[in-house]
C-alpha cells in the first residue's frame, strides 16, 4: 500500500520525449487510470514506476520516498506487462509461483495463493500447461494471475484484458475492480479504452503525445473536459464538433451556426469571459445530449437529412447530414426515419461545450 | 498459436524426391559407418584375422569379415600395459574443463553483449572473434614460448587454459545470438517479480539451453580430438588420447590391433555425449511468450 506521486516526470529516448513534465499524484489505495491513445507514452509511464526504465528527469515517490534509483525488487510492486511476458520454459503453475519463490515463501502457501488466484481468472484447468499452448486471453490472465498472488505495495496493470473477448472483459473489469478494493492496494492501471477506464478508475490521467491533459475522476473527465482533444477522446460514440461563431444579439449572445442558432445561458456567457463576439468557437455536444424528431419541434432545431441509422440494441445512433458536416445523434431504436429524409435535431442547452477554436481549451 | 505438425500434398516430384533421398541416404550411410564398422570389428580381432580380407569382387567372400574368434586383449593391453586409463582422464579433463569454463564465462560475456548498450560495443564484439582468424599453427610458438615461461607447459591446467583460449571467442559467438532471442521482457518480469539483475539471467539460461548445448559439443569435441596443442602444450605430462594413439605407430612396429582398440575408446565418449545432449537440442522454447 503506497501512495504514488509524479513530481515533473520526463522520458526521453534520445531526442524524443515520450512523457513530458508529468505531475500525478494518486492516493493510497486508490485506482489511476492511464487513458490516451497508442504511442502517447502510458507504457513509459509504467515502466518507469516499475524500474525498468531510467526516469529521465523529475522523481517518483512512493509514501514520499523517492524511488527514482531502486532496483525493481525493491520497489514491491507487480506488474502485468503488456506483451504479457511470461516465462515459456515454466508451466502456468510455476509462471504464477515465481513471485512467491522468489520472495521465499514456502511450498504449501505458494499452492494455495496460485490456486485462489487462477480460480479467480478461470484457469484452474490450465495449471499444467506451457504458455505456447494458451490462447492470447488465455495469457493474459495468466499474466494477471502472476501479478496478483502477492500482496505488493502497487499494482502496475498495462492493458490487462485488451486481448479477452468483450464478455470476459467486462467480467474482468468487475473482478479487477473488486479485487482492487477489498484488497486496497494502490492501483496504476493503463488503457487506451476508455470505457475501461470510466467504469474502474478512482482518478483518470488523460494522455496525449507525453502530455498529462487532465486528471480528474471519470465524472470531471466526461462532464467538465479541459479541453477538445479530452472530449473527443472520452465518451463512445465521440462528441460531436461544429464550428460556430459568437454572435451579439441586442445584448444577448448567440451561438450561430449556418444551420441554427442558440441562445447562451447566463453562466455560459459568463464562462467566456469576455471571448466577446463574432468570436469563432467549436462547439462540441454528446450524442445523447442531442434529441432527433422527423417533425419540426417548437424550439430552434437544426435541420438535416438522415444518413445512416445504427442500431446498437438499447439505443440507436442516427448519424445526420448537415450542410457543412455530420453529427451523430443517441436516440430510441424506435426511431423510424429513413436515409434521406429530413430531420430536426434540438440540443440540450445545459449539455454542451465550448472551446476556443484555435487553442482547444475549453470555456466551459 | 500454430501447431508444429506439418501438412504434407503429394505429388509426382515429392515422391520422385523421397525415392532419391531414400537411396542419397542409404549410400551415405554406408560411406560413414563403414569404416567406423571396421575399426569396431578389428579392434576385437587378432592381427592374423584383422589382416584376411576378400578379393576385390568377391562379394561371396564378405563372410571372411565375420570369422574370427573375439579377443579383448588389445584392450587389455590399452589399458593395463599402457596406462591409456590415464590417457582418457586426461582427455576428459582437459575437454570437459575448458567446455565448463568457457560456457561459465561465454554465457556470462555473451549476456552482457546482448543486454548492455556501450561504446565499442560492436569493436570489442569484433575483436573477440578476431581472435580466431589466425590459423593455430601460426600462433603456436608465442603460444608455446608464454606457456613455457609461465610453467604450463605438459600440464593439464595449461592444456585446458590453451583450450579455453580458443574455444571463449566461439562460446560469445554462439550464445550471444541465443540471448538477442530471448526477449527482455522475460529478465524484466524476472526482476519485477523480485529477482536480482543475475538472478534473472540465471532464469533465462534454459532459454537459451539449446545454444549452450551445441556449444558444449563443439567445444569438447574440438579439445578431445585435438592434436596441435596435445602434443605440444600437453606433451609430457598431459598427454591426451589422440597423443598416445600416435605413439602406438612405431617406427619398427605398427601395433594395428591396440590402435583400433584406441580409436574405439575415443569414439565411444563422444558418441554418447551426442546421445546425451540431443534432447537439450531443441530449439522453439521462447515461442510463444511474448506478444511480439
Ligand atoms: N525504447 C524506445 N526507444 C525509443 N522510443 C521509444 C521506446 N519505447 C517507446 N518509444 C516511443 O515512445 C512513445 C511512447 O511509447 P509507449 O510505449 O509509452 O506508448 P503507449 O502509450 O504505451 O502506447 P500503446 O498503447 O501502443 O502501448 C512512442 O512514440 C514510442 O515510439
Ligand atoms: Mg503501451
Amino acid at each position: 500500500m503506497a501512495r504514488v506521486t509524479f513530481r515533473n516526470v520526463w522520458k526521453k529516448y534520445g531526442e524524443f520525449a515520450a512523457v513530458k513534465d508529468l505531475n500525478i499524484d494518486c492516493p493510497d489505495g486508490s485506482f489511476l487510470s492511464i487513458l490516451g491513445p497508442s504511442g502517447c507514452g502510458k507504457s513509459s509511464t509504467m515502466r518507469m514506476v516499475a524500474g525498468l526504465e531510467h526516469i529521465s528527469a523529475g522523481d517518483i515517490l512512493f509514501d514520499d520516498r523517492r524511488i527514482n534509483d531502486l532496483a525493481p525488487k525493491d520497489r514491491d510492486v507487480a506488474m502485468v506487462f503488456e506483451n504479457y511476458a511470461l516465462y515459456p520454459h515454466k508451466s502456468v503453475f510455476e509462471n504464477m509461483a515465481n513471485p512467491l519463490k522468489l520472495r521465499g515463501q514456502e511450498g504449501a502457501r505458494i499452492k494455495d495463493r496460485v490456486t485462489q488466484a487462477a480460480k479467480l481468472l478461470e484457469i484452474g484447468h490450465l495449471l499444467e500447461r506451457r504458455p505456447q499452448e494458451l490462447s492470447g486471453g488465455q495469457k493474459q490472465r495468466v499474466a494477471i494471475g502472476r501479478a496478483i498472488v502477492r500482496e505488493p505495495k502497487l499494482f502496475l496493470f498495462d492493458e490487462p484484458i485488451a486481448h479477452l473477448d468483450a464478455k470476459l472483459r467486462a467480467h474482468m473489469r468487475g473482478e479487477i475492480k473488486h479485487m482492487q478494493r477489498t484488497l486496497g492496494t494502490t492501483m496504476v492501471y493503463v488503457t487506451h479504452d476508455q470505457l475501461e477506464a470510466m467504469s474502474m478508475a478512482d482518478q483518470i490521467a488523460v494522455m496525449h503525445e507525453g502530455e498529462l491533459q487532465q486528471l480528474g475522476s471519470p465524472r470531471e473527465v466526461y462532464n467538465k473536459p479541459v479541453n477538445a482533444w479530452v472530449a473527443g477522446f472520452v465518451g463512445e460514440p465521440a462528441m460531436n464538433f461544429l464550428t460556430c461563431e459568437i454572435t451579439n444579439a441586442g445584448g444577448k449572445l448567440m451561438l450561430t451556426h449556418p444551420d441554427f442558432a442558440l441562445a447562451l445561458k447566463p453562466e455560459q456567457m459568463k464562462c467566456l469571459n469576455g471571448a466577446g463576439t463574432a468570436a469563432t468557437v467549436r462547439m462540441g455536444v454528446r450524442p445523447d445530449a442531442l434529441a432527433i424528431s422527423m417533425t419540426r419541434p417548437a424550439e430552434p432545431a437544426i435541420t438535416g437529412k438522415v444518413f445512416v441509422n445504427e442500431l446498437l440494441g438499447g439505443d440507436m445512433i442516427v448519424e445526420v447530414e448537415l450542410a457543412d458536416a455530420r453529427i451523430r445523434v443517441k436516440t430510441a431504436p424506435e426511431f423510424a426515419g429513413a436515409p434521406g429524409e429530413a430531420c430536426y435535431v434540438t440540443v440540450n442547452r445545459d449539455k454542451w461545450h465550448a472551446f476556443d477554436a484555435v487553442t482547444g481549451k475549453a470555456f466551459f | 498459436m500454430a501447431s508444429r505438425d506439418v501438412v504434407r500434398y503429394e505429388t509426382p516430384l515429392t515422391r520422385g524426391f523421397r525415392w532419391f533421398s531414400a537411396v542419397f541416404i542409404a549410400l551415405y550411410l554406408v560411406w560413414t559407418l563403414l569404416p567406423i564398422f571396421v575399426m569396431f570389428v578389428s579392434s576385437f580381432k587378432d592381427l592374423l584375422e584383422a589382416f584376411k580380407i576378400p578379393a576385390v569382387g568377391d562379394w561371396s567372400g564378405i563372410g571372411v569379415f565375420f570369422d574370427f574368434t573375439p579377443t579383448l586383449k588389445h584392450y587389455r593391453d590399452l589399458f593395463l600395459n599402457l596406462d591409456f586409463s590415464r590417457y582418457m582422464a586426461n582427455s576428459l579433463v582437459a575437454a570437459g574443463g575448458s567446455a565448463v569454463i568457457s560456457v561459465i564465462l561465454g554465457s556470462m560475456a555473451a549476456y552482457s553483449l546482448s543486454r548492455i548498450d556501450f561504446k565499442g560495443k560492436s569493436d570489442l564484439f569484433f575483436w573477440i572473434i578476431s581472435t580466431r582468424m589466425a590459423p593455430v599453427v601460426a600462433v603456436m610458438v608465442p603460444l608455446y614460448a608464454i606457456f613455457r615461461s609461465l610453467d604450463l607447459v605438459g600440464t593439464l591446467p595449461g592444456l585446458i587454459l590453451a583450450y579455453t583460449t580458443f574455444n571463449l571467442p566461439f562460446a560469445i559467438w554462439i550464445l550471444k545470438g541465443f540471448f538477442d532471442n530471448v526477449p527482455y521482457a522475460i529478465e524484466e518480469a524476472q526482476m519485477v517479480d523480485g529477482a536480482t539483475r543475475f538472478q534473472a539471467f540465471m532464469a533465462i539460461l534454459p532459454l537459451v539451453a539449446p545454444g549452450i548445448g551445441a556449444f558444449i559439443v563443439l567445444c569438447i569435441l574440438f579439445a578431445w580430438n585435438d592434436f596441435l596443442f596435445a602434443a605440444i602444450i600437453g606433451s609430457g605430462g598431459a598427454k591426451t588420447l589422440p597423443v598416445a594413439t600416435r605413439e602406438l605407430v612405431q617406427p619398427q612396429n605398427i601395433q594395428w590391433g591396440s590402435i583400433m582398440a584406441a580409436g574405439v575408446v575415443t569414439t565411444l565418449p563422444m558418441m554418447l555425449l551426442g546421445l546425451v545432449i540431443r534432447r537439450y537440442l531443441v530449439t522453439g522454447l521462447t515461442m510463444g511468450a511474448v506478444k511480439e
